[in-house]
């Protein structure tokens, strides 16, 4: 995913130059060394380790007793009383300001807030992230001379800082004027938080748009609604239908539709329909598949319809009918060409393809569902009944497919009944022979 | 009226008419010099033909007596009985309005006169659209019934179709309408989906299928149809062919449904044409079986110069309306013919005026030569041409009438709406700008040929030679292609215009050379070069008109020649710096050359189906 990687480059990029501007500040002979060596001097043993140490991946401090709750733990567990939601959250954070006067073990809570953003649903949250900003006293860490801005001030603190910056990057929360405000209050103008802050406001309005192929960040829960967007997301003709052949007979099942009554959804356009109509009735097509689509955090499986590429003895030559045109000539009588001066094609090596004549995404991959998705295609393409169809159906599409078991997709094609559908195929290519 | 009437249908019946035809065949007999090279062909290769567009076309005066002697009640007719807002209001033109069109003679203007037509040549013909063009429905339902309806029965037909058909077509008894658009098929014919099958009697055809945006199609009683059929090719394959059909109403099975609403010409009745076995005896196809194609092609062809005329009258007409308003309304204590940029429009009116009425009459005078030339890049480029002024005059004369050219209580804004189908009936003027542009180049391509291969191979001498040409037009050369100078064809008053048209010529000639050079064949995908192509000829072809016509009109001392020679220099300058920009834009590495950009631009557009811009207020964060 495109957008993944650009935020990938983006933290690459910003860490370089946090190097190079560290390295800049304290003239030190290599890039890195001043920003790690005096928070070596800061750690604090319960938030970092080597690896993440912006964000600690796990709720327990590594190098603490594996059960031992983390200072603050009890804001949390008190809120637990009610749900994990928003306003809980922020009644967790807005009681740390108020037992602590003196705000202190402020860096532990926000460290042990950014933690639990993601149990509590806010962590693309921008105001969330504003009020743990705001739990940092004011004016305190901001440099005060030119030698104090030099030396990183309050190394742990800005660390923290840019802690919950990097947070917000990696949800690709894009931080506002009042982020901006808070920052300047708490770091000042000349603290790395704040570089940070610009680089993101940089960086984010350029890598924003960058994917052409956007996938909503909320993905529909309903299969078929799934299954429609991966649909359309595969097919860039905007002209294409999407059918539903059949909708899933339980409703209530989420995830794992029914296997009697599985969804089917396909996609076709009116070039493939036409390409369809006029294949060649005796070459058969192949269902093929399933393959996989990954949305966001969610795979889905697809299959396609397709023929062979025809050898290039049977391809019919387009030629331009004599008379076609009534008003214009659509060839000139000219026995030379476009010159190699305005030849602008490339020497491109192609390996071309067989024609693709449909798409579709079903609930269970197994042969008798993908059959009703080529009996409801006869509807639209007449010239279907008269084509053998040939289903290649593999039995498992490897790794991906064992990865995903965990996740709300169908679980995958059983892998016995790979035998059978391919005894299927290998009967059905005997028919044809 | 009803005297007038009378008057005019003496007058066209007996004999003025009679000697006009004869007129015309003695005159065509009288020259005999081989028909030249058509002109417009000529200019690809950077040539001007004099002979054929110099001295601007004469009618006699015998002729033109006879002419003016139905001009003036036609025009009384026009603007006194014709009530054009109640035909665009009712979607009809009145009965009695159409009588009184037949009585006049209107339904059968070229039919020859053995036939009971009127028979006038196509000069003839341009004058009287002059006239028609005062009312678009009437116009169009005129347009559709001789120039295209039956068209095909004067050009194709047998003497027997003729004389069974064309005498109650000319008096107006019958109408005749053109079918050959169809749902799935504007000017791609090979997607024609009527169909005519041979009868096991073989006597007749059965036709089926379905005709849409028929004008006249509610109203006429003959049809000139084509459908596909079977055809046994010389090698013996069977191949769909169109052929052409004369189908009459009472033939059965032929219906059709109501008419449509349209945004201009709502007097005219358009609408679904329906053959459901319809049989048509095999003596009623039109030219041969299978030949229906270049049947179509001939007539579509043939019809496009009469535009010119027929909206230059309109035009004239609306000129003196809005001058009429601009000179009696007052602002600021001065009248609005004052002001600049009023006066502005109107020249630009009269100016467009001008060069389509030259245009027209100097193509309808070339048909008129004897021998059947070939001048249908000429009328294409008059259709064009004429298509586009009237649209951009008739709404700068809105532009003076303000608030009033809006209203449905003026006849303004009818113009406007019946003006718009110009650009797209009788082909759209991008199908006729292609159509110029690839025919032109076929012909400049063919007689280059043998240039362009030892360009291609490398022929030294050759290479030299056009390399030293290059430098020397790069260089500034003077251009004479002899138009001016002691015994020049044209006027000294014009000499600087006739100057500019033979450099532009010069270069447009070479220009066509390296594009040919650059794509070959395959010019035909590379619709924008062509269109500028088009363009440039068009203009050509405008300045060629005007520096005829004015040179003419100064020679033989013409009334207000001088506002004449005004108008062809204006026109001639301001086309010549047009083409100066477009040949630039023809050149691969101009700055003006925005091509690849504009491609960029639409592909992703279409691609997206959608403006795909952000919105102005739109925000990353």
């Amino acid at each position: 995913m495109s957008w993944a990687q650009a935020i990938l480059l983006a933290r690459g990029l910003s860490w370089g130059w946090g190097g190079i501007c560290g390295a800049a500040l304290t003239r030190a002979p290599f890039s890195q060394a001043p920003l790690w060596a005096p928070r070596g001097l800061h750690r604090s043993a319960t938030a970092c380790n080597s690896d993440s140490w912006l964000v600690p991946p796990s709720p327990e401090p590594p190098k603490g007793p594996p059960k031992a709750p983390a200072p603050h733990e009890e804001l949390f567990t008190q809120a637990l009383g009610g749900t994990r939601d928003k306003a809980n959250f922020v009644r967790a954070v807005q009681n740390f300001g108020q037992h602590n006067v003196y705000k202190r073990g402020h860096v532990d809570f926000i460290y042990l807030a950014l933690r639990k953003m993601r149990e509590y649903g806010v962590e693309r949250d921008l105001a969330v992230y504003n009020l743990l900003l705001d739990v940092f006293p004011k004016e305190v860490f901001r440099p005060r001379s030119i030698f104090q801005s030099m030396f990183i001030h309050y190394p742990r603190q800005q660390e923290c800082g840019i802690a919950v910056l990097e947070q917000m990057e990696s949800h690709g929360v894009m931080p506002n004027k009042e982020t901006e405000f808070l920052l300047l209050q708490i770091f000042g103008r000349k603290s790395y938080p704040m570089l940070k802050f610009i680089r993101m406001k940089l960086w984010f309005s350029r890598f924003k748009n960058i994917n052409p192929f956007p996938v909503p960040r909320d993905l529909p829960q309903d299969p078929v609604d799934l299954a429609k967007l991966g649909l359309r997301h595969m097919e860039p003709n905007l002209n294409a239908t999407v059918t539903i052949y059949q909708m899933p007979s339980s409703k209530d099942s989420t995830g794992a539709a029914d296997p009697t009554e599985p969804h089917i959804v396909g996609i076709q356009t009116p070039d493939q329909q036409a390409a369809l109509a006029h294949h060649n009735p005796a070459r058969p097509i192949f269902v093929e598949g399933p393959f996989s689509l990954w949305l966001r955090d969610k795979c889905v499986y697809y299959h396609i319809l397709r023929a062979d590429l025809l050898p290039p003895e049977e391809r019919e030559v387009e030629e331009i009918p004599e008379e076609w045109n009534l008003y214009y000539p659509m060839q000139l009588d000219l026995d030379y060409g476009r010159s190699g001066w305005d030849d602008y094609e490339f020497d491109i090596q192609e390996v071309e393809e067989g024609p693709v004549f449909a798409i579709c995404m079903a609930g269970a991959h197994d042969q008798a569902t993908l059959a009703k998705w080529i009996q409801g295609l006869q509807e639209t393409n007449p010239a279907l009944a008269q084509i053998p169809v040939v289903f290649r159906l593999a039995g498992s599409t490897g790794e991906l497919l064992g990865s995903s078991s965990g996740l709300e997709d169908p679980p995958p094609p059983p892998p016995e009944g790979q035998e059978e559908e391919e005894d299927n195929q290998q009967r059905q290519q005997q028919g044809q022979s | 009226m009803g005297a007038g009437v009378l008057f005019l249908r003496q007058a066209l019946a007996a004999r003025p008419c009679r000697a006009l035809v004869a007129f015309a065949t003695s005159r065509r007999l009288l020259r005999t010099s081989p028909p030249s090279r058509a002109f417009a062909k000529q200019l690809f290769l950077g040539k001007i033909e004099k002979k054929e567009v110099f001295p601007f076309p004469e009618v006699s005066q015998d002729e033109l007596n006879e002419i003016n002697q139905f001009v003036g009640p036609l025009e009384k007719f026009f603007t006194e009985e014709v009530d054009s807002e109640r035909i665009d209001r009712e979607g009809k033109i009145p009965n009695e309005t159409l009588e009184k069109l037949k009585n006049l003679g209107l339904f059968g203007l070229q039919v020859p006169e053995e036939y009971g037509g009127l028979g006038l040549s196509n000069t003839m013909y341009a004058r009287l659209g002059e006239i028609i063009g005062l009312d678009g429905s009437i116009a169009v339902t005129l347009a559709a019934h001789q120039a295209i309806g039956l068209k095909g029965i004067i050009l194709a037909g047998n003497k027997e179709q003729k004389a069974k058909y064309l005498p109650r077509l000319a008096s107006g008894e019958h109408i005749a309408a053109f079918c050959l658009t169809e749902a799935t098929s504007g000017s791609d014919a090979a997607s024609i989906k009527t169909r005519a099958t041979l009868s096991e009697d073989k006597k007749h055809y059965i036709l089926n299928g379905s005709k849409i945006w028929i004008t006249n199609g509610g109203i006429a009683n003959v049809f000139t149809v084509f459908a596909k059929t079977q055809v046994v090719d010389s090698d013996g394959s069977v191949k769909d062919k169109i052929t052409a059909f004369i189908v009459e109403r009472d033939f059965g099975g032929v219906t059709n449904g109501k008419p449509e609403d349209k945004l201009g010409i709502r007097g005219s009745n358009t609408c679904e044409v329906h053959f459901e076995n319809t049989k048509v005896p095999i003596e009623n196809v039109l030219g041969e079986v299978g030949g229906g194609f270049k049947v179509a092609m001939n007539i579509l062809n043939s019809g496009r110069f009469s535009m010119g005329s027929l909206v230059a009258g309109m035009l004239k007409k609306l000129m003196e309306m809005t001058a009429a308003y601009a000179c009696t309304r007052k602002q600021f204590n001065r009248n609005l013919s004052e002001y600049g940029l009023i006066q502005e429009k109107f020249a630009l009116m009269a100016q467009k005026t001008y060069v389509m009425e030259s245009m027209a009459y100097l193509t309808a005078g070339m048909l008129d030569q004897p021998g059947f030339p070939d001048c249908s890049i000429e009328a294409a480029m008059v259709k064009v041409f004429s298509s586009e002024g009237a649209w951009q005059c008739v709404s700068e004369a809105l532009q003076v009438l303000g608030g009033s050219g809006y209203m449905r209580d003026y006849p303004y804004e009818r113009l406007l709406r019946d003006s718009r189908i110009l650009l797209i009936f009788e082909g759209t003027n991008e199908i006729l700008r292609m159509y110029i542009a690839l025919t032109g180049l076929q012909h400049a391509g063919r007689i280059l040929t043998a240039r362009i291969n030892e360009l291609k191979r490398g022929n030294v001498t050759t290479v030299i030679e056009t390399v030293s040409q290059r430098l020397r037009d790069s260089l500034g050369r003077t251009v004479d292609l002899g138009l001016t100078g002691k015994l020049g064809a044209v006027h000294p008053s014009v000499a600087d215009s006739a100057n500019k048209l033979e450099e532009n010529v010069y270069y447009f000639g070479r220009t066509v050379e390296t594009l040919l050079l650059r794509f070959g064949k395959t010019i035909v995908e590379e619709q924008m070069v062509l269109k500028r192509v088009a363009n440039i000829l068009i203009n050509l072809y405008g300045m060629t008109a005007v520096l005829s016509r004015a040179s003419r009109s100064i020679r033989v001392g013409l009334r207000n020649h001088d506002h004449e020679v005004l108008l062809a220099n204006i026109f001639c300058a301001e086309a010549y710096y047009q083409n100066l920009f477009t040949l630039s834009q023809l050149d691969k590495y101009s700055p003006e050359n925005l091509d690849e950009q504009i491609k960029k631009v639409s592909q992703q557009v279409l691609e997206k189906q959608a403006y795909i811009c952000a919105h102005p207020l739109d925000r990353t964060s």
